[in-house]
């Protein structure tokens, strides 16, 4: 079976052929989600996302500029959504010490186990612009110049967001002795 | 106290984007700099625990739902913004033409009608497809707008966010309804609205939604039903 880039996905889907965008669904659901999942911590509000993610995608295609990465376009959308989801939750809503108070004790965990706990604890802690470069570089695997190119920044901005949520959670591992 | 520029190459050598006159750099770092090496170990060590993080597979239902909630339509450009003053002139002729044609119809119908009377009501539930939806960002007011084919008869849909009350002018040839009210949190029309437009079908071309506040255009959309539906 033939694979389509993006490109051409997504002028396929704009002559009205809805299997190439179910391609595209299927090609960025993971990632799309995945996204989600580490910018919220919350299974639900990452399907809700990835969901309005799509949605936005299918209803700007028109808008989408084919001189860009279409994964850069689409992982913004997720980004800006997540932030705007975050956004949302209550203000007294302490996330970090609800997720500390979920995560099991040492003695239940095995050291890798325990270590990936307190990252993803770490990770809700910093703040939601820092843990997007993280997300990006980490679970989205993208480049500087990809990170850039998906928050609308100057690479010289993403890159030092990046080092500073970086030395913020090595702070935090520190301290906790789980680093 | 470590080196920034040092410290700034750690990052990038971890990411993999030093070039080869920075890696040179870094190795002479490295070697005078005993604080410097175990700082790069701890950061190499946090990145990869970062990088084991590991991915998920998303729920199985989630591509169902998105398909589901698809509009009926190809995708195509969403509508402009009323940023420019031409479209602010445009908002301004439209209230007055509006305005007089609410006077007009209660004239010709001899009652004491309001405006809120003569709002949408709220459609009953039949097979309904979504034919046009458009996103909405301009500031004041923000969410989705769906028009929805029920049978012979048209429907909005408005999931609208806004930190104060909404009102929304919907407007088609010589159609029109206007609801008050939408959108603020605890107000009566919060989260999402169902308005029936009776008499909206037909192929009457677009149907312009205007958002306001008190006397201020906040915003507007424009939804149109495919042709052949």
């Amino acid at each position: 079976m033939k694979e389509y880039d993006d490109g051409a996905l997504v002028q396929r889907t704009l002559n009205g052929d809805r299997g190439a965008f179910e391609e595209l669904v299927v090609r960025y659901q993971r990632p799309v989600y995945n996204a989600a999942l580490r910018l919220l911590r919350d299974p639900e509000e990452a399907k809700d996302v990835a969901q309005t993610t799509f949605l936005s995608v299918f209803e700007h295609l028109a808008d989408y500029d084919p001189s860009y990465k279409f994964y850069s376009w689409i992982y913004r959308i997720a980004v800006n959504e997540s932030i705007n989801t975050l956004g949302r939750r209550k203000a007294h809503e302490d996330i970090s010490g609800e997720e500390m108070e979920r995560s099991p004790g040492p003695d239940r965990l095995a050291e890798s186990e325990q270590s990936r706990a307190a990252i993803e604890a770490a990770l809700m802690r910093i703040t939601p612009e820092l843990r997007s470069v993280v997300v990006l570089r980490h679970v989205m695997d993208l480049s500087y110049e990809d990170m850039a190119a998906t928050l609308a920044l100057p690479e010289k901005t993403v890159k030092s967001r990046l080092y500073s949520a970086r030395q913020q959670l090595r702070s935090m591992l520190i301290h906790e002795g789980t680093s | 106290m470590v080196d920034p520029t040092l410290l700034a190459l750690i990052h990038a050598e971890i990411d993999g984007e030093l070039d080869d006159r920075q890696r040179a750099e870094l190795s002479r770092g490295l070697l005078s700099d005993p604080a410097l090496r175990a700082l790069r170990e701890e950061m190499q060590r946090l990145c990869r625990a970062l990088d084991a993080v590991p991915q998920v597979e998303p729920p199985a239902q989630l591509r169902a739902d998105i398909f589901a909630a698809l509009p009926q339509i190809s995708p195509r450009r969403s509508p402009a913004t009323w940023a420019s003053p031409k479209w602010r002139y445009a908002a301004v002729l439209a209230g007055i033409l509006l305005t007089g044609a609410i006077v007009s119809r209660m004239m010709d119908f001899g009652q004491e009608s309001s405006v809120n009377e003569m709002s949408g009501t709220l459609a009953a539930r039949r097979t309904a497809v979504t034919v046009d939806m458009v996103q909405i960002s301009d500031g004041g007011v923000s969410g989705r707008a769906s028009l929805i084919r029920e049978g012979a008869e048209l429907a909005l849909s408005l999931q609208l966010a806004a930190n104060a009350p909404v009102d929304v002018l919907i407007a088609s040839g010589e159609h029109f309804v206007r609801v008050n009210g939408l959108a603020a949190p605890g107000s009566p029309g919060a989260g999402s609205t169902r308005i029936a437009l009776p008499g909206f079908g037909g192929g009457v071309g677009p149907i312009r939604l205007t958002f306001m506040r008190g006397d201020h255009q906040i915003g507007q959309a424009v939804l149109e039903e495919p042709t052949g539906h």
